[in-house]
């Protein structure tokens, strides 16, 4: 009975072995498929020229090397920005705690250039992470970042104090090393979400050109 | 930059809380506005104008979307419409 009993407990065994493979395996498929889609979309391979809040020209390939958390946003936003941030920055803190994984870089690129200049979103940013980077540039150079992203940004109209909201699309990139968009967080995702997926990219991450 | 600077973390807080307490009132008195009109003029004292409009507009949203949960969609009658 001891030898029954043994054997079947090794075929369950072998059977769950087998169903767990398989199961890895449709995973795996999964999320390269999903990688793919995303690298044909090619998300920000048309790059962008603009300048942090010291004023310094930061473009695509400045950010190349690091692994970067990307959010457009602008600093008069009523409530979605900042809690993106927070969740931007809490999400960034998660993964610090991890001292094996490469640092994450979070860059801000404002929607609303025209009030949003180098020390507006010093002050503004400062307080969701101390090594969220922020960046602005022309109208121009504004919408053409926004545009290699596909981020929709619409400036509604002004009232009688001049002031207005800019309707955008509420979107984090994530850019690997080589500067793809691996992923993008929409508003549902929690900082334990994006900091879960995020790592998971990381360690499924190979160098190009390698 | 133009005009007037972003309101601060605490300035945003603050708007926020007063916004929650205003739509706490209107919980609580079935929308009827004329019952909350203090926390309403808080409200729009402690937020930027352009926040107050985002607000209602967000708050009427809201109201729709668990009108669609609750009820489902009634489609607008129209007469003389096929």
């Amino acid at each position: 009975l001891r030898q029954r009993l043994a054997i079947s407990g090794a075929l369950v065994a072998l059977a769950a072995a087998g169903w767990l493979h398989l199961r890895q395996q449709k995973q795996n498929q999964q999320r390269s498929k999903h990688l793919r889609q995303l690298r044909e979309l090619g998300l920000g391979s048309a790059g962008f020229e603009l300048r942090d809040t010291s004023g310094r020209p930061r473009g695509k390939r400045d950010l190349l090397g690091s692994w970067v958390l990307l959010y457009f946003g602008f600093t008069h936003c009523p409530d979605v920005c900042p809690e993106e941030l927070e969740k931007l920055g809490e999400a960034v803190r998660l993964l610090e705690e991890r001292s094996e994984l490469p640092p994450v870089l979070p860059v801000f690129i404002t929607v609303d250039p025209e009030r949003d200049d180098e020390e507006a979103m010093r002050k503004y940013l400062r307080e969701f992470h101390p090594r969220l980077v922020g960046l602005t540039g022309s109208a121009e150079r504004v919408r053409e970042a926004a545009a290699a992203f596909r981020v929709y940004v619409s400036a509604g109209p002004r009232d009688e104090l001049g002031d207005y909201v800019v309707d955008h699309s509420v979107l984090t990139f994530l850019l690997d090393p080589d500067g793809i968009c691996r992923e993008c967080y929409g508003r549902a995702s929690t900082a334990q979400e994006v900091a879960r997926s995020v790592r998971g990219h990381m360690e499924s991450y190979e160098p190009l050109g390698e | 930059a133009a005009g007037m600077a972003a309101p601060t973390m605490e300035e945003r807080k603050a708007c926020w809380g007063a916004r929650d307490e205003f739509w706490q009132c209107l919980d609580s008195h079935g929308d009827d506005a004329a019952k909350c009109e203090k926390l309403r003029r808080a409200f729009e004292a402690r937020c930027p104008q352009q926040w107050v409009k985002h607000f209602d507009k967000r708050r009427d949203f809201l109201k729709y979307k668990k009108m669609l949960e609750t009820e489902g969609y009634r489609p607008p009658e129209a007469a003389g419409k096929s």
